[in-house]
């Protein structure tokens, strides 16, 4: 069993290398990713799917980042996605219309829909993957919260509790790597005392959950802990919700990130509207 | 609407916990099963509603539900859906996780708490795999059929979630009394 369980996740980790991207205004960037999104789940052409992945290696280029630091934090679900796409690959096979069939023994069929619509299936998974690290890679959380609150504050006027939620996500994106340490040190803690962690096999899930208890529950424990101490320091400084608050660093926008939000316009328009001929 | 500093903080640390249980892979059983892996992605969720009530656990289910959606859109039962069908699947169901499991939880608490939690725990579980399954069939994406192949994964993930309902809260209270105050 690992004891370094941070190592692959990119959620939620900030990189600061200054670059163009990390310079945009937030609010920019939350569009672009909502544009950028949509793009992707509105077209079902492989080409422009793949030219979409391109335009986000691109970005990540850009902001001076790996693109394998980038792409490692898929590898935990891995294995899911491996499996989850195996069984569509035999699901989507009976689908008409089918086009034209490549395997066919006895009840395995492959067709080109099928491959289709798991390769689709694949790249948009990678694609939002890829997106939503980007974002929160360039951008720090408390950022990150500010400028979602500010595009979300007209919903305040519909009686939308605008700034609690913003408050709790970044409550919660700046624990995620805090509780993973802690997650560390309570499977050393049980392994040091002789439980027996990484022996249970895949196929007896009942004996994964044995193992796993002792280290959710504890983990729960300690983060309803550390809630208590977070309410107490809020409280201690005078934190009131509802209470009518100004900010102390203030957003600036500038014409790069007008800029920006045309070009995803823009992208988002051509992924919409091309249809590329012959194959798609 | 005013949310308690409490409130706010507790629903934000289950969202680091579900966060942390997805990408650890803790919170993955691989279950001989046809569908996805068993999850107890939703157990935040109800830990949340039972301790600090449904606003909690709706503003959890929230993010619980955004992070299914992202997950789970390029599934290619999706791909040639109207936008809203994958919503309705994915998200929906997770708002009604917290609700009912918080209901659950005060209308029986003053019994035995142990059931309450237990029960609190199962009846969320089924609540997701109910709404998920019934949307998905109903709107024919997935075969009728599916269902027996999900029971099993089904009554896993409430068994798993009852007992680490239990043991979560349990342990809590005897916590926040200082005293052995839990009746479990």
């Amino acid at each position: 069993m690992e004891f370094e369980l941070l190592r692959n996740i990119t959620i939620g980790q900030y990189i600061p290398t200054n670059s163009v991207v990390h310079r945009l205004d937030p609010r920019a960037k939350i569009l672009s990713a909502i544009l950028l999104g949509m793009a992707i789940s509105v077209t079902s052409s492989l080409i422009t799917q793949i030219l979409l992945i391109l335009l986000l290696f691109s970005i990540a280029k850009a902001a001076r980042l790996q693109v394998r630091y980038v792409l490692r934090g898929l590898l935990p679900s891995l294995r899911v996605l491996i499996f989850l796409f195996i069984i569509q690959l035999l699901f989507q096979g009976w689908r008409e219309p089918s086009g034209p069939i490549f395997v066919e023994w006895y009840w395995l069929r492959i067709t080109e829909y099928s491959l289709r619509v798991v390769t689709l299936g694949i790249l948009r998974v990678i694609e939002f993957f890829v997106l939503l690290s980007l974002l929160t890679l360039t951008t720090p959380a408390t950022q990150l919260t500010h400028g979602l609150e500010i595009l979300l504050s007209p919903l305040r006027r519909i009686g939308v509790p605008v700034h609690e939620v913003a408050l709790m996500n970044m409550i919660a994106l700046r624990f995620i790597p805090t509780l993973a340490e802690e997650l560390e040190q309570i499977m050393k803690a049980q392994a040091s005392r002789g439980g027996r962690v990484g022996q249970a096999r895949w196929w007896r899930p009942d004996q994964m959950a044995r193992e796993r208890i002792p280290l959710i529950v504890p983990l729960f424990l300690t983060a309803l802990r550390r809630s208590e101490e977070l309410i107490l320091a809020m409280e201690a400084r005078n934190y009131v919700s509802g209470a009518k608050r100004t900010r102390f660093v203030r957003l600036g926008w500038t014409t790069l990130d007008t800029l920006t939000i045309l070009l995803m316009i823009c992208i988002y328009l051509l992924a919409w509207q091309i249809q590329w001929p012959a194959f798609n | 609407m005013n949310i308690s500093t409490r409130k706010i903080v507790v629903a934000g640390m289950m969202i680091a916990v579900s966060a942390i249980l997805a990408l650890t892979g803790l919170g993955y059983f691989p279950v001989p099963n046809v569908t996805d892996d068993a999850t107890i992605m939703h157990v935040p969720v109800i830990i949340g509603a039972v301790l600090e009530g449904p606003v909690v656990g709706l503003l959890v289910g929230l993010v619980f539900g955004i992070n299914a959606y992202i997950r789970y859109l390029g599934l290619p039962f999706f791909v040639d859906q109207p936008a809203w069908v994958p919503v309705l699947v994915l998200f929906v169901p997770r708002l009604c996780i917290g609700l009912v499991a918080a209901w659950v939880y005060q209308a029986l608490r003053k019994g035995n708490q142990g059931v309450a939690l237990g029960l609190a725990g199962i009846l969320g579980t089924l609540t997701n795999t109910v709404l998920v399954l019934g949307f998905a069939i109903g709107l024919g994406l997935l075969p009728a059929a599916i269902i027996g192949a999900a029971l099993p994964q089904a009554i896993f993930e409430m068994v798993v979630a009852a007992v680490i309902t239990i043991a979560v809260v349990a342990a809590w209270k005897q916590i926040e009394t200082g005293r052995g105050g839990s009746s479990i």
